[in-house]
């Protein structure tokens, strides 16, 4: 399993263990390159990875490493001048290159989905935030109106919103950014996918309600055996979720390996230096010492 | 523990369900509050200085009734007949009660009740704003949602041109050429004149089409414009990345979700369009022949009939300020989060 550019020296390489050879993949993404067609540069240059059933794959790296581009591919809306010029995307065995928009449209919410950072930009403001999970549920499941409101609080009690009837009535301004992650998700898993991009999902929550969010992605996949794609800037958050992180920096991944096995024995030294920034800066170093005397 | 769950769960269902009943009818008193909260003060002060304007333009009844000779006995005595020897409060106080009962005095031309031929001129300037409010609406709405969904390629451009070129023709050369094309030339509809609707709706639609179209260019290229810049910018929201990613039909993230959000500014342009319909129809009723508002508006101002111009002005006043809360209701139900001056 060829996983890095040729960018990367060999001796970085890691043979990732594979969970299972078994299932097949829900989410192929296998040496991905992405141009900007205007400025004729490549942002991203080779990223591979696979998401079977139940998985969680990490992407950690700075900002304009690639790591949004690469999501975003996956799901088919690159921004206007970004194309795939390299590699291929394979959703649930179908190579996304050859889907047509309509193919494009049943396969997003039901097989993959995505919740993003500042959730809500990514909810109407003028729609009722049950409305819009409702909305959903109807199109994709075909479920009768009642039915779908129905499921929509079901869906938001899921979450862990203390209120769902009241939630369901609201907008988003009237609610906090904990609670407007929480929605979103629900907006995300309504259709049942079987793959969730979370990217840079707690990234503007604050540190609880950020630990919150993580815990309910873990038993979202834990429940219904979601696989996950945890994309942030921030290892720790990498490290609660994921059995396998990818570390990108400038477009290409420079380490990829299982969790433990990146953050004990990191090989690069952009990683070493993520790790030890997190040793410098995390709340870990003033606590060690006072429990210690 | 399960025989509690049961019971709890649905006594909250209830709970909440009857919340939401108190929160959507709070939300309509508030906004029928606010509604009114505008209404009043905007129309107190309107018609205060509306009322002001006799007594700063220092026109007086005696001067039309009797001429330039008249002694000052006489004029008194008709100021006197008029009462306007009270205290201007008094006579404020009296007019005021008039109108809050419909009667908006007597004309000092000709003594005919103000109200009456108010009616008479509105059917017709209300009928020819709002046919052309329809057409500006209808052809804006197409025009721009077309310009949008193909923005930048050469439809986009066509509509913008074509826009721009209606929109800076003055309604009475539009009518001129309309009359001189369509009702002269071609002999498609009668060139001039009004006849009510209870005489047949074909003959009411052929008699206003032609004013309606020369006052509905204006609005064809505002509303044609801001739907375009509307639904462009709200086509690179976040949102509608959202709604793609979960699965939703371009066609049902158009009218669900774009057009919902790009509708906004669209909406406000209309609310100042028919003051201005109202204010064009003066032109247009002098081309195409007809009795309406605009006409009567005209012609009490130049024979210095005071009453008969508060009277005009009071329903202008009316009529702009009762569309825009229309308005303001539409844009607050489309776009909730307007009404919280976002």
């Amino acid at each position: 399993m060829t996983l890095l550019s040729q960018h990367t020296a060999p001796e970085q390489t890691r043979t990732v263990a594979t969970a299972g050879p078994s299932a097949p993949p829900v989410l192929a993404v296998r040496d991905v390159r992405i141009s900007d067609r205007v400025t004729e540069r490549e942002i991203v240059r080779g990223v591979s990875f696979e998401l079977t059933p139940g998985k969680a794959v990490g992407i950690v790296g700075e900002s304009g490493s690639g790591k949004t581009l690469t999501c975003r591919a996956a799901l088919g809306i690159l921004p206007p001048h970004f194309e795939v010029t390299g590699g291929s995307v394979e959703i649930d065995g179908t190579d996304i290159a050859t889907l047509t928009p309509p193919q494009w449209a049943a396969l997003r919410g039901s097989t993959i989905s995505a919740v993003f950072q500042d959730p809500a930009s990514y909810l109407n403001p003028s729609i009722r935030v049950g409305a819009q999970i409702a909305e959903v549920v109807r199109v994709k499941k075909g479920l009768k109106r009642r039915e779908a409101r129905h499921r929509a609080v079901e869906l938001l009690r899921a979450v862990r919103l203390s209120d769902p009837e009241l939630v369901y009535g609201q907008y988003t301004y009237e609610l906090s950014g904990g609670m407007l992650q929480r929605v979103l998700i629900a907006a995300a898993i309504a259709a049942d996918p079987r793959a969730l991009i979370a990217d840079e999902a707690t990234t503007a929550l604050d540190v609880t309600v950020q630990a919150e969010i993580l815990d309910l992605l873990a038993e979202l996949r834990e429940r219904s055996g979601l696989a996950l794609v945890v994309v942030s800037h921030d290892l720790a958050v990498v490290a609660h979720l994921c059995d396998e992180v990818l570390v990108m920096r400038q477009g290409e991944v420079v380490e990829h390996g299982p969790t433990r096995a990146v953050l004990y024995d990191p090989q690069h030294e952009y990683t070493r230096l993520l790790i030890a920034e997190h040793d410098q800066y995390g709340l870990e170093k003033f606590l060690t010492p006072k429990e210690a005397s | 523990m399960t025989t509690t769950a049961l019971q709890v769960v649905p006594a909250r269902r209830r709970g909440a369900a009857a919340a939401r009943t108190r929160h959507a009818l709070g939300r309509i008193l508030g906004v029928i509050a606010r509604s009114i909260g505008i209404f009043v003060p905007v129309f107190l002060v309107a018609t205060f200085v509306t009322f002001a304007l006799r007594s700063l333009s220092g026109l007086s009844p005696a001067r039309i009734q009797l001429g330039e000779n008249a002694t000052p006995e006489a004029i008194q005595r008709v100021e006197a007949q008029w009462g306007l020897d009270k205290p201007f409060l008094a006579q404020y106080g009296d007019w005021f009660t008039g109108v809050l009962h419909g009667e908006l005095g007597v004309s000092w031309v000709n003594g005919a009740d103000i109200s009456t031929l108010i009616g008479l001129g509105l059917g017709v300037s209300l009928s020819v704003a709002t046919f052309a409010l329809v057409i500006g609406v209808v052809v804006g709405f197409a025009l721009g949602t077309l310009a949008a969904l193909r923005r930048t390629t050469w439809i986009d451009r066509a509509i913008t041109g074509f826009v721009t070129v209606i929109s800076v023709m003055p309604p009475f050369v539009v009518g001129i050429v309309l009359v001189a094309v369509l009702a002269v030339g071609l002999d498609v509809f009668p060139s001039a004149g009004y006849l009510p609707a209870e005489q047949g709706i074909g003959p009411w639609l052929a008699h206003i089409t032609l004013p309606a179209l020369a006052l509905s260019c204006d609005v064809i290229a505002d509303v044609a414009r801001q739907l375009r810049t509307g639904l462009v910018a709200a086509h690179s929201e976040n949102y509608v990345t959202g709604a793609v990613v979960r699965g939703l039909s371009p066609r049902r993230i158009f009218f669900g979700h774009i057009l919902r959000n790009g509708l906004g500014p669209t909406l406000a342009t209309l609310g100042l369009k028919f003051p201005a319909l109202v204010g064009a129809s003066v032109v247009t009723e002098w081309i195409f022949g007809l009795q309406g508002f605009g006409r009567f508006a005209n012609d009490s101002a130049q024979a210095g009939d005071v009453p008969a111009v508060q009277g005009v002005l009071v329903v202008s006043i009316v009529l702009v300020v009762s569309f825009n809360l229309i308005v303001n209701l539409v844009l607050a139900r489309v776009t909730p989060a307007s009404q919280r001056g976002v």
